[in-house]
């Protein structure tokens, strides 16, 4: 699985004069990854340059092992790549237009027909993929357009905003196809999204950018907290004196309407020892959990 | 498992191998237009100066006066006959040219489409000689083919008496210059393709270039002969007396046409270099 790895390494990259890529070091396992990051944060460049569509960049970029400056079009082979915009070409029904970038994907003619049909019945398209693909409603562009990033069978998918101008069932249709992907089929997925609630039901990492810098790059379940070092108590007793035992034990404490938020590695203990020393009754402890949401918020604003 | 219950399945692959991108760009690209009824009566008319052509040459050989009838315009049968007719073919390849490559660059510009293409495992070359191979063809369909089939249609109807260069000398100087005169215009046509992303824009210019420099060129010419220079079919037909080893009948020489040409080609070719890109860069 190792092998099948993105490395990104100073990649820079500007448009004219504008820098939109600084600096970027990063490597991707195969995963649902989450890219986020404002507008212009370099969100959409960053899948054009690892799909080798950009000019005059810097750095180094590994596609499982292969230098996608140098040995582009074998990377591309395993990549599938749906874009925001456009991406239906004139002139083709649903099955054609998927069977023919099939075909330039290197398959036999026969293999891509075929397979054209299973992708489409996959996302849901089978009773639709006769008809002119430039006269599919906007939910069905974007399931064609997924169609036609898995024709080739890659190992990676690049997919930028694909619920953009879905509805809520489109949208919820779009991201189990997404997470089936992701989850039982050992698809590596970069999903590159303004929408953190997209990120939140399919992703397992998380990639934010902000003008073109990589502010972090984790997995969901150790930023969001595993419980073990932020907690939300209360109870009842001396809080004075519970908090101060707290904050000997170097604890970051919060009071906010009696709710205590405590923050330090180990908590758990700490509280439970802290309340044993001043007979503070505790009434409610939970782990805290980060969203997305937060850690997004808390990085692009800092 | 019939398709409809089957979840994601990763490809099978047969022990086949996948034709070159440029192929399957090509294949396509050809076989489209002709799913269209008025499209193939388009091209069945281009067809009827040749069968005209082949009844004359049927018509002298029956009168048994071939030398006297078939010398002169498009009905000679010698080097020069044919040249002159692929020349009075330029209507046809100006129409069907037109409507299969138009919008073979600008359409995919257009939707978005060129990005695609080159998401997959193929390159700008590849791209740019399959939509190239399209236009060839169906230059070919209103010249090249019609000719080699007047060449074969007379050395079978006349017994023979046509000679051989009707079998062999001229089909080899008409594929040579029709090789030729294809590329320039299919790269010519490419380039002004994927300058715009309109097809009506694509077509205009197509069409000024191909017949409108033509028409300016022959007013002037009473003016300045020299200003032939500046219709682009002209220099091709000019420059194509290399290949035939005919006589030119204007002041430039086919070599000074061939310069003109070939600079033509090279600068659709710096064009296309320039505008097929998949990342936009608006400055």
């Amino acid at each position: 699985m190792t092998q099948n790895k993105i490395e990104v390494s100073g990649l820079n990259f500007a448009y004219a004069v504008q820098p939109v890529l600084k600096e970027l070091s990063f490597t991707l396992e195969p995963a649902a990854i989450g890219l986020l990051g404002p507008n212009g944060s370099g969100k959409t460049t960053l899948l054009r340059a690892l799909l080798g569509h950009l000019n005059n960049w810097s750095g180094e970029i590994s596609f499982m092992g292969r230098d996608v400056s140098a040995d582009g079009r074998s990377a591309r082979k395993q990549i599938g790549w749906m874009p925001e915009r456009g991406g239906i070409l004139p002139g083709f029904s649903g099955v054609g237009m998927v069977a023919y970038l099939g075909e330039l994907g290197g398959m036999p003619a026969s293999d891509a027909l075929q397979r054209a049909h299973e992708v489409l019945n996959f996302v849901g398209l089978a009773d639709q993929r006769y008809r002119q693909a430039d006269t599919y409603s906007q939910g069905m562009g974007q399931r064609l357009k997924l169609a036609q990033a898995l024709v080739h069978d890659p190992q990676w998918l690049l997919l930028d905003e694909p619920t953009s101008g879905l509805d809520p069932q489109g949208r919820t249709a779009m991201l189990k196809l997404i997470r089936d992907l992701a989850n039982d089929h050992d698809f590596g997925i970069i999903l590159s999204t303004h929408l953190l609630s997209d990120v939140r039901e399919v992703c397992s990492e998380i990639l934010v950018l902000r003008d073109g810098n990589l502010l972090q790059h984790t997995k969901i379940e150790s930023t969001a907290g595993t419980g073990t070092d932020m907690f939300s108590v209360e109870g009842t007793g001396e809080t004075a004196a519970f908090i101060l035992a707290l904050e000997n034990a170097g604890a970051t404490v919060e009071v906010i309407k009696q709710v205590i938020t405590v923050k330090l590695d180990s908590a758990q203990s700490v509280i439970l020892q802290a309340a044993q020393q001043t007979n503070f009754s505790l009434r409610r402890m939970e782990p805290v959990t980060d969203s997305v949401e937060d850690v997004f918020f808390n990085l692009v604003d800092a | 498992m019939p398709v409809y219950q089957r979840g994601y399945r990763n490809w099978e692959q047969s022990a086949k191998r996948g034709a070159p991108p440029w192929w399957a760009i090509a294949r396509k690209g050809i076989s489209s237009p002709l799913g269209s009824r008025r499209f193939m009566l388009l091209l069945m008319a281009a067809l009827v100066p040749a069968v005209v052509k082949g009844g004359f040459l049927w018509f002298a050989w029956k009168m048994g006066d071939m030398g006297n009838l078939l010398t002169g315009g498009w009905t000679d049968i010698t080097a020069v006959g044919f040249h002159h007719f692929l020349n009075t073919q330029i209507l046809f390849v100006a129409i069907v040219t037109t409507l299969v490559g138009s919008d073979l660059i600008a359409g995919d510009k257009r939707e978005g489409g060129l990005a695609l293409y080159l998401s997959r495992p193929l390159s700008v070359r590849d791209y740019i000689f399959g939509k190239g191979l399209i236009n060839l063809f169906y230059y070919f369909m209103v010249t090249l083919f019609p000719a080699l089939a007047i060449c074969i249609f007379g050395y079978l109807v006349t017994r023979g008496s046509t000679g051989m260069d009707m079998l062999l000398l001229i089909p080899v100087q008409t594929i040579l210059y029709c090789l030729f005169a294809g590329t320039v215009l299919s790269l010519t046509l490419l380039a002004i393709s994927a300058m715009g992303t309109r097809k009506v824009f694509v077509s205009l210019w197509w069409v000024l270039l191909l017949l409108g420099t033509e028409a300016i060129s022959q007013v002037f010419f009473f003016i300045n002969p020299w200003l032939k220079v500046i219709s682009f079919t002209e220099m091709i037909h000019n420059a194509g007396h290399i290949f035939y080893g005919t006589e030119t009948t204007i002041l430039i020489s086919p070599y000074a046409s061939l310069a003109i040409v070939t600079a033509w080609s090279v600068g659709a070719i710096l064009v296309l270099r320039k505008k097929i890109q998949p990342v936009v860069v608006v400055s």
